[in-house]
């Protein structure tokens, strides 16, 4: 084998040897990046969740109905005071 | 001048070739000895690369997996339960568990009592935990964040948390006994929550990856199983009507000093159940000192003799076999002989009386003088086919069949007393669901604690003739001359049953009463089944048309306004009688 093909070969194992570096780095960095959106997701996820919980407990129907009566002065209105509509009655 | 030369000699030394030692002979096998050593330790050395190599790889890249390989476990969120429009009834949030290798733990005084202070326990309690010889001691478990961040605020070595999981229940006692709980281990263990685990249980998961120094996950490696988070489940239960069940049955149950009650409302159109509530409860966030009275789940897993709500099923029965119309009169002695027993009925009545004033009235005699010209077999397919003695199947957990007794074994005093509803027990769910045939048009469902996409197939079981002239008939039950009219409705028509029934204590019936009313509403096209039942009563009545009657009234009223069902009857339907009749037992 001549000198020069000999050094060509070399020159192209090193080159692919630092493209190999650069790509395991580039695979470690966006599986790094993935983790940390799916980290998120979950979080996010949890957070609804929680979001959810809270507005359930916050809605839940004795806490309205204390509410309405106690501090808003409300009360169920009678059959008397109510009037029923009918769609396309007149 | 000659000294300058042998200076310089003696400086640079003799001559290498000149040494003296080069003279010297040595044995020749120590240079063999050498030799043969040194390959002696080649071949060792060529020995032990092939040996781990060769032989020991698999042991070796075990170990170095060990060492940089983690199998993380990948937890699955057990579903949410919601009712039937969305707003979350059961829901998983992330806690923390406390725990402690006991051995590592080094602290003072000051934060141990701190820590006990964060943890809800005592230094002493702690001490225990902590001086045990084990390796692992759950300090807590399912702590809230917020105190978490404050046990690592306080760093005390040896102390780690763990992530898991904790069901919460917004709407507490209100549905408890629908939505059951769940053990520490997030696993069902009353209610819905137990029925459905395995819909509502997910399935952990788990990744093996490679980690770095600092702990964090560099790459995946081999195998990844996703988690399966636990299906989210729609109920069938309408929460505001939950609610208001939940809240008037309460205040029969208080206002009458009974022992418990048992509330179940259904849809008429569909099956399913849109509320069911039991007293006592408890609440399923916090379950100390749990009783089984709290637990008890009257509405399915508990029969009682139902009463006089049953009576309209004797009555279908004569109707649809032609035996009797509304209009005929049948003769009411005060007492009926039935062998060596008699029958008689709690209030005086005419000595004649119509069908339709039988129902009204609730008089035993009338419904037994009905029974009498049916066969058993006829009165045990009637009950069977409208669910009595079968288990409901709608899949809740210990959910009952009650007894209705083969009718070979029926002699004719047991005939009688089963006609109006004693020597046969039912759950409440069951005379609720059998009311169906009364407000579907002679039909039966199955129902369901699910929300349904379709409702199911009916099932006919009496004409449609029959339930009509039920139905009216009922309805003068809650009338003037009935008795249950505390049970109207303003603005709608509604119709139903009163039951009061003796409690047996030890094979004798005791001067204690279950109270209960079981309706439907509204008349004109009945949307909700409501039965209602409370234990033992001790203050203001006894009777079903005092107890029950009422919360049905107001269940109804709020419940058919919640459903935006348009009223089928002026609001000034409600006639108050001047007198109130009193039921038979």
């Amino acid at each position: 084998m001549s000198n020069r093909s000999l050094i060509t070969v070399v020159a192209l194992l090193m080159l692919c040897s630092l493209l190999l570096v650069n790509s395991q780095y580039q695979a470690r960095r966006l599986f790094i990046e993935l983790e940390r959106a799916q980290l998120r997701q979950r979080n996010l996820e949890t957070e609804w969740d929680q979001l959810q919980y809270e507005q359930s407990a916050l809605a839940k129907h004795s806490r309205i109905d204390a509410i309405a009566r106690a501090s808003l002065g409300m009360s169920v209105p009678g059959s008397a005071r109510t009037q029923y509509l009918s769609v396309g009655a007149r | 001048m000659m000294r300058a030369p042998t200076r310089k000699a003696a400086a640079r030394g003799l001559a290498f070739s000149a040494s003296p030692v080069l003279a010297v002979k040595l044995p020749a096998w120590r240079s063999r000895l050498t030799l043969f050593l040194l390959f002696g330790a080649f071949v060792a050395v060529a020995v032990r690369a092939f040996w781990l190599q060769a032989m020991s790889t698999d042991f070796l890249q075990r170990q170095g997996a060990y060492r940089y390989a983690r199998t993380l476990e990948l937890p699955a969120v057990r579903g949410k339960i919601t009712d039937r429009y969305g707003e979350v009834m059961a829901s998983s949030l992330p806690v923390k568990a406390i725990w402690a290798i006991p051995e590592d733990v080094e602290t003072d005084k000051d934060k141990l009592r701190q820590l006990a202070q964060l943890l809800d326990t005592t230094v002493p309690e702690l001490n225990k935990k902590l001086g045990s010889d084990r390796s692992f001691v759950y300090l807590k478990r399912q702590v809230e964040e917020k105190t978490v961040e404050q046990i690592l605020a306080l760093d005390i070595k040896g102390i780690h948390t763990r992530n898991e999981y904790r069901r919460y229940y917004p709407s507490g006692l209100v549905a408890a006994h629908v939505l059951g709980f769940t053990n520490v281990e997030d696993i069902g263990q009353e209610g819905i929550e137990r029925a459905q685990q395995k819909l509502l249980g997910g399935v952990t998961g788990s990744r093996r990856v490679i980690k770095d120094n600092i702990g964090r996950v560099i790459e995946d490696i081999g195998y990844i199983r996703e988690p399966q988070d636990g299906t989210d489940l729609t109920l069938s239960i309408d929460g505001k009507i939950q609610y208001i069940a939940f809240t008037e049955l309460q205040k029969a149950v208080e206002q009458h000093h009974a022992k418990a009650g048992a509330i179940v409302v259904l849809d008429v159109k569909t099956g399913e159940v849109l509320a069911m509530a039991n007293l006592p409860t408890y609440n399923p966030n916090t379950r100390q000192g749990l009783t089984g009275a709290q637990l008890r789940n009257r509405v399915m897993t508990d029969t009682y003799e139902p009463g006089s709500t049953l009576k309209p099923f004797t009555v279908a029965l004569a109707l649809e076999r032609g035996l009797v119309t509304p209009a005929t009169v049948l003769d009411t002695p005060a007492k009926l002989s039935i062998g060596p027993a008699s029958i008689g009925d709690s209030h005086a009545h005419a000595s004649t009386m119509s069908v339709a004033q039988i129902i009204q009235q609730s008089s035993n005699v009338g419904t037994v003088r009905m029974a009498m010209k049916c066969e058993p077999r006829e009165m045990w397919d009637m009950f069977t086919s409208v669910g009595f003695g079968q288990v409901p199947r709608t899949g809740f957990p210990g959910e009952v069949a009650g007894r209705l007794r083969p009718y070979k074994t029926w002699r004719p005093i047991e005939q009688a007393t089963m006609s109006y509803g004693h020597g046969i027990s039912v759950s409440l769910i069951q005379v609720a669901r059998a009311y169906m045939i009364f407000a579907r048009n002679g039909e039966m469902i199955p129902l369901s604690f699910m929300k349904l996409a379709q409702p199911p197939v009916a099932q006919r079981v009496v004409s449609e003739r029959t339930a009509q002239q039920m139905r009216s008939m009922m309805e003068k039950v809650v009338g003037p001359g009935g008795t249950a009219p505390l049970a109207q409705v303003r603005g709608y028509r509604v119709a139903g049953k009163t039951g009061t029934a003796h409690k047996l204590e030890g094979g004798r019936y005791v001067n204690k009463y279950v109270a209960s009313f079981v309706g439907f509403a509204p008349i004109s096209d009945p949307r909700i089944i409501i039965a209602v039942m409370v234990d033992e009563p001790t203050a203001g009545g006894h009777f079903g048309g005092q107890v029950a009657a009422p919360v049905f009234s107001n269940v109804a009223a709020s419940a058919l306004r919640a459903m935006n069902v348009p009223p089928d009857a002026s609001v000034e339907n409600v006639i108050m009688p001047t007198q109130m009749i009193t039921e038979s037992m």
